[in-house]
Parts: structure tokens; sequence; C-alpha cells
């Protein structure tokens, strides 16, 4: 296999409830500006592939985003392809583009992202459309929500395992912390447990603040071969070399009930992290990765994820997250931008801010108070719907 | 499909102290735009299952191959890759998991009509492999996983034939 692909600039708006002032191509073009800026490019006439990342066409009003996009910034004629994985999309169009330059089909790919999910649509509205991204003729006609299948399913991992409240509230508390020194974050808090736990209910046991945000946001990534990078982009060859050096993903069957008796945990990402484990090489995640950003969704979403990632055993995730493992004192911290519920969630573009979080701690260009010291290997963790698509990527600082 | 627009002026400030390279493009006009439509769409070869519910009957479909039985059901066995056969169940189950819902999404207007909170309930049907997802019309309270269930039918017109069927508590010493 040919060297992996590295990542040679980045560039993200603010994420926000509403960006009022600002239409989806609007930001997408803001990121990518930013991301040019970042490279020390002058213009994206070298970059030879764009693939689009958005999940929603309903959300956005706009069909064929992808084509509206990249001829927003003049990536015409070259070629384009717009990826939709649900909550996964982000990765997802970073794993296409690993593949594309892995394959040789190009050296450079822009990979930029996009959503508007914040005030455009009623939170009923949203959580309609965003339910027809469940079964929907037996799931989501029921009156059944996303924070209803999720709060199922973290009631069967009580069930089985006696995870409390207490714990899931334990990374509600965090994750909004962490955001709080993450300046593109959209709600850092200062909350307690109690907090959390006193919070209005939603679909029990989730309350309020066990849940992530609707968002509006945009990020891109510039992924190349090293020689391009080193080629093109000044700002690369003053930067230790971050690669994107395994991609994994898993997938499941789409109604949560089509997996018993196992329904606690996410098998999708169990598989997801075995390939991508396997492609890097990585034999005790816990030990062997330094950083990762988990698909908090929702708080108890995030003590699945340390299970089925084999941070811990199935089924220890609840204490080891109360007992603060993956805070940012822990031995693995977690989140360290806020995730879901801190920084915000604009799908097309989360699974691409989340690698964006772990490039820069990779460089070492965090901000100090949510710097991981000597962060050497990350890992981004995302997926689709309850999981029926899974992907973990893996980035590595190679000097 | 309706149409109606409506639209307000707005000036968005930016809030660094940078100059703003957009400074020129900050007069915003927002504007709401409604669109409603209308599906027609067969539910089919899944169809037997709610034409069934009318009658009052519960069926899911069986695998002749790997003998796994599918509620909802599924036509296609997706391990064996066969098609499977119809098969009656008899509406009995327990919980397994459950969530109380405090907010409806409106998906349709028996959604629409439910009072939060309301009970969402994954059942274990006698006979099924698979878990079934439907309301548990029960004070939450009495939810748990174990509680005995069976299925119920409605009377009347149903905006999506799912609502023909939900489930009630079930004394376990009666017969269904």
């Amino acid at each position: 296999m040919r060297a992996a692909p590295v990542i040679a600039a980045v560039g993200a708006t603010p994420v926000k409830a509403e960006h009022a002032a600002s239409s989806s191509r609007d930001l997408m073009a803001e990121a990518v500006l930013a991301c040019l800026a970042d490279a020390g490019l002058a213009d994206l006439s070298a970059v030879e592939q764009g693939i689009t990342s958005y999940e929603s066409d309903h959300f956005n009003l706009q069909m064929t985003l992808g084509a509206v996009l990249h001829d927003t910034i003049g990536m015409i004629p070259k070629p384009n392809m717009r990826i939709e994985g649900g909550g996964a999309t982000g990765a997802l169009a970073l794993r296409a583009a690993w593949a594309q330059i892995q394959s040789g089909l190009c050296a450079s790919a822009l990979v930029y992202g996009v959503e508007k999910n914040g005030r455009g649509l009623s939170s009923r509205s949203a959580n309609q459309l965003f339910a027809l991204s469940a079964d929907a003729e037996w799931e989501m006609m029921i009156g059944g929500t996303y924070t209803g299948f999720y709060a199922a399913m973290m009631r069967a991992h009580m069930a089985a395992y006696g995870t409390r409240e207490t714990d899931f509230a334990h990374v509600a508390v965090r994750n909004r912390h962490n955001a709080s020194y993450n300046p593109l974050a959209q709600k850092p808090m200062q909350i307690t447990i109690d907090d959390v736990l006193g919070s209005m209910p939603i679909a029990e046991p989730y309350k309020l603040l066990d849940c992530s945000l609707l968002s509006d946001g945009a990020a891109c990534i510039l992924l190349a071969t090293e020689d391009w990078a080193r080629a093109h982009c000044p700002r690369f060859r003053q930067r230790p070399p971050v690669y994107f050096a395994a991609t994994g993903c898993g997938s499941d069957t789409m109604r949560l009930g089509d997996r018993y008796p196992h329904i606690s945990n996410f098998r999708a990402k169990r598989e997801a992290a075995r390939q991508a484990y396997a492609m890097a090489g990585i034999r005790e995640p816990r030990r062997e990765i330094d950083v990762a950003e988990l698909y908090d969704s929702y708080s108890g979403v995030e003590i699945q994820a340390v299970e089925d990632l084999g941070f811990v055993a199935e089924g220890q995730g609840g204490a080891a997250v109360s007992a603060g493992a993956f805070d940012l004192s822990g031995d693995l911290p977690v989140n360290t931008s806020g995730g879901l519920m801190g920084r915000g969630a604009p799908v097309g573009a989360t699974g691409i801010l989340q690698a964006i979080e772990i490039a820069q701690q990779l460089w070492g260009e965090a901000d100090p108070r949510r710097q991981v010291a000597g962060a050497r290997r990350g890992l981004t963790d995302t997926h689709a719907g309850i999981a029926s698509i899974s992907v973990v990527n893996i980035f590595e600082r190679g000097d | 499909m309706t149409q109606r627009v409506s639209s307000q002026l707005e000036i968005f400030q930016q809030d660094a102290a940078a100059p703003d390279p957009w400074a020129a493009f900050r007069q915003v006009e927002r504007i709401t735009v409604e669109l409603t439509q209308r599906y027609k769409y067969s539910l089919g070869k899944v169809s037997r299952f709610f034409l069934e519910l009318e009658r009052g009957r519960f069926f899911a479909t069986t695998c002749g191959g790997c003998g796994k039985t599918f509620a909802p059901p599924r036509p296609l066995c997706p391990r064996c890759l066969q098609p499977t056969k119809w098969r009656q169940l008899p509406g009995t189950g327990m919980v397994e998991t459950w969530s109380t819902l405090h907010f409806s999404p409106g998906s349709n207007a028996d959604v629409r009509a439910l009072t939060p909170p309301y009970v969402f309930a994954y059942v274990l049907l006698d006979g099924a492999d698979t878990l079934f997802p439907h309301l548990l019309k029960a004070p939450p309270a009495q939810a748990r996983r174990g509680l005995p269930v069976q299925v119920a039918y409605s009377e009347g017109a149903v905006s999506h034939p799912i609502h023909l069927m939900y489930f009630l508590p079930r004394d376990p010493k009666e017969e269904p």
C-alpha cells in the first residue's frame, strides 16, 4: 500500500445555533477560504478533486448541493462527488478521499462539509426529519424519535451493566466544559451533574442536557499525498506531518429491535474499530491512542463508544467515565473539542470538525487548556442513525 | 404543493474586532418558505402485515432456511437471501426495553393525538426473534423490563396503518 495521505490544511467556521447571516453556500465558502489560508495556497488551481459532505436535502432545501458548492468555490470542471452517511457523513467523506488518494486517482482532494441544522426549522420539524433517517414505516410513523431509540438502548445498557444516570451525566458536564477552551464551540457551559439530572426529561432516561446540539457550521480539510503537500503548501512544511493512517467502516441493522438480543452496544462500531486498528497496527487502543473525538449524540452514547472502541471492556464504560479516565486530566482524553454536546454538530461538517480537532492536537496547536501533551495518535468515531453505519478514522503524527 | 413567502430585513454585526472582509454583504434578507407534499406509495411485500391488522391478526415472517422469525416482517431473509413465509403470532410478549417520551414528534395525526408523556416500547413477541417497536398505552410508571403485554387493535380510521395496533399490558394469568 502507498504511504498514507496527510492532512495538508484545515479550515472551519465557528459552530453556532444559527449563522443567521449566512446561507449554506456562504458558510462552506468561508470554511474553504480558511483552509486555503491555512495551506498557504493562493487558490484552488492545484487541487484535483472536490468531495462534498452534507447530510440532508430537507434541511438545506437544496438537492445536488454538491454541485452547487463545487461551483461556488470555482472547482469546476474538476471531479466532484457528494457523500452521505447520516451522522457519519463527514468521516465517510474523508474515507472516500483517503481511498481516492490511495488508489492513485488523485494526489489531492478538498473535503468540504456544511449543514444548516440550527434554527431553520422548528425542533418538532427537525425531529420529524431526523426520524425519517430511522426506518420510516416501522419506527418513525409510530411516533418514535431518535432520542427515544437511543434512550431505549441506554436503558438496556443500564439493565445489563448497572450503568447509572450520573455516569452519563458526567459526559454531559465534561464535554460542555471542554468546549469552553475551543473558540469554535457553539455552547460551552459550566454545569454540574445535578444540573444534568435536574434538566427537563426528553426521552427517559435522557434529559435535555444529555442531548447534543442542532447547529449551523462548515468545515474543510485538504487531504493529499505527502509529496503533493510538500510541493504546494508552505504551511505544511512548517508543521509535523499528520497522516490519515487508517480507516474502518462497519454497519448494522437499521432497527434496534432487529439486533436483539444484543441491543446495549454498537456492533458496527466494534467492526469499524477492528478494521481501523488492524490497518494501524493497534493492539491496545487505550494505551496506543492519545486523544479521541467520539460521537456523543447523547451522553450515554459516549459510554457505549468507549466500550465498543475497546478502550474498556463492555459494561465498564460508565465506571471508567465517572472515574475521569476520559477527562482532560485522564489517561485518554476524549472530546477535547467539546464534542457534539459542546462544540456542536452541523451534521455534514461534524466528522470533518472531529478530524480538525485531532489534527490540531497532533500538531500541538490546540488551546493549551485543552491540548493533550505529546499527542501522537488520535481517533475519530462517528455513526449514522443508531450506528447503522459507523466510521473510525485514525491519524498519526509522523515525525 | 403550497408555498407562502414572507421576508424580513436584518443587519448582522460581526463580533470580531478585525476588519470584516464581508462588510458589504452584511445586509441580509430572511424569508420563510413553506412546502407541503402529499406522498402516495406502496407498502410492497410487507403489505399483508398491515392488511391482517385490519382483521385483528398479527403476522410475522419466518425463514425456511435458518428458522428465524421476523417481527416486523422481512420478505427476504437477510442471512439466507431467500423468501420468507408468513406466520401468525398470538400477539403476546414482554417489554424488553422502553423510553418514556415527553415530546411528540407529530409525525402524523395519530402521533399528534398522543398526550406526552407516552411510552415507546420494544417488545419481544412470543414466537419472534426480533423486538417489535410500538406505543405501550399504559401509565409510564407501569413500564418495566419484563412487563407482559399484548397487541391491541384500533377502531376507526388511522393516518398510517401501523396505528391499527398498539401494545397494552396483559394479565399473564389470562388467556390471550
